[in-house]
């Protein structure tokens, strides 16, 4: 439209404004209304998808862990509620209900041993133990059922330290000096105040307060038994007891 | 899993910061219920019923991850089995402890049903009978402890079950049962 001086030429542009926009209004509500359309079209097929695996979800963790991410991509939480639609065609809710009911039992259980920190493997594997093998579970199932659990509140959470995973079951803190102890402690599940000092380069104090606050919460154990006389700082949490530890 | 013989030892056992004692409270704790729970079950599964502190007692050290239970530590569990009724020192100097993986009471109740299975309700033994003879082969009373069985033929005394008496020497004790 060809510019035109004066107030005409105002008005004109005013009503050229006016047209784009609604033309980019209708635009707009169009593209939303196809993909309303698309993703209700998209859930059904979901639903159907759900419906004629259902039993492939429950019985396969790989399966149903992309399950999960299918849902995800469509807004869909077929954990969202136990009384739901999905709740009831999968009977999933139950499963990561229960599954998050044993996670609570098995941390508080290991607790006086690990002091309210346990690694995530050793986590699913007395999980497996626990459960009738008609349904496995994987780690991102523990994953999962731990997520749902912060939702209550509960005070569950999954930290990283170097390579492994820990769930949380304490209101504890970890700083970093500490996250760096446990990490260095993953080699041999066990540390001693000199190879802290020398490995990350620390003071003696500051080695010995963070040795001794991990103590004092019950995260760390002292071993002076080695025939070399050095004391070692043991963390339950980054070792599995289930294999004797050897250590020369 | 690692075996004592017959026995299967529990995880902890493995674990070398459970052979020093811990300084944290609740950590020590944990520690001690393990460690008392392990000594009356091997002693009841292996018949023992007298640990010296100072003697080789196997379950004091862990070859496979060499580690042994300092004396303090050792006399620490120990003790926490005696405040628990469940042992008693034979010593002053805690050198000799005895352990009650059955209480009194519970091996009184032995000998009353042996007795009453064997139909020894009116009969007289030997106090080395109860112990050795023929009837004890195959029960818990064979070999048991000489001082425990005392105590609980003791027990029964008093509630008039039986009556003991010196026989015609010195470690020849008898009872009479009146069951």
């Amino acid at each position: 439209m060809r510019r035109r001086p004066g107030i005409g030429g105002l008005q004109t542009a005013a009503a050229a404004r006016d047209q784009y926009r609604l033309v980019g209004e209708n635009v707009a509500k169009i593209r939303t209304d196809m993909m309303k359309e698309q993703l209700a079209t998209f859930r059904t097929q979901l639903e159907e998808f759900a419906r004629k695996h259902k039993n492939d979800i429950r019985k396969n963790p790989a399966f149903r862990s992309q399950f999960h991410e299918m849902c995800a991509k469509v807004g869909v939480d077929p954990l969202a509620s136990n009384k739901g639609f999905w709740a009831e065609l999968l009977g999933i809710g139950d499963f990561y209900y229960e599954l998050g009911v044993q996670i609570v039992e098995i941390c508080l259980a290991t607790r006086p041993h690990n002091g309210g920190l346990i690694n995530l493997q050793e986590l699913c594997i007395l999980l497996r133990q626990r459960k009738s093998d008609r349904e496995a579970v994987s780690e991102d199932d523990c994953l999962r059922a731990i997520s749902k659990l912060k939702v209550l509140g509960s005070g569950f959470e999954v930290i990283s330290v170097g390579k492994k995973k820990l769930v949380r079951s304490v209101p504890t803190e970890l700083n970093k000096d500490h996250n760096e102890i446990l990490e260095l402690a993953q080699a041999q599940g066990f540390v001693t105040v000199e190879e802290v000092e020398r490995r990350l380069s620390w003071t003696s104090g500051r080695a010995i307060d963070a040795l001794d606050t991990l103590l004092d919460e019950g995260l760390a154990m002292i071993d002076d038994g080695h025939r070399d006389r050095k004391r070692r700082y043991w963390f339950p949490c980054v070792s599995s007891n289930s294999t004797p530890v050897a250590d020369t | 899993m690692q075996k004592l013989g017959d026995f299967k030892l529990p995880h902890f056992f493995n674990y070398p910061p459970y052979f020093t004692l811990q300084p944290v409270r609740d950590t020590r704790e944990k520690q001690v219920q393990l460690w008392k729970d392990l000594i009356l079950d091997y002693c009841r599964t292996q018949k023992i019923f007298v640990i010296g502190l100072e003697e080789d007692f196997a379950l004091f050290s862990n070859p496979v991850i060499e580690r042994s239970l300092s004396h303090e530590a050792r006399e620490a569990f120990l003790s926490a089995l005696v405040s628990e009724g469940r042992a008693e020192w034979l010593d002053k100097g805690h050198r000799k402890c005895l352990i009650l993986w059955h209480r009194v009471q519970d091996w009184a109740d032995i000998i009353f049903r042996f007795v009453k299975d064997n139909g020894l309700e009116d009969s007289v033994m030997t106090v080395e009978e109860i112990r050795s003879g023929i009837e004890s082969r195959g029960t818990e009373l064979h070999g048991i402890d000489r001082t425990i069985l005392m105590r609980a033929l003791r027990v029964l005394e008093q509630k008039g079950k039986l009556a003991i008496f010196k026989g015609t020497s010195a470690d020849d004790e008898g009872v009479k049962f009146s069951m």
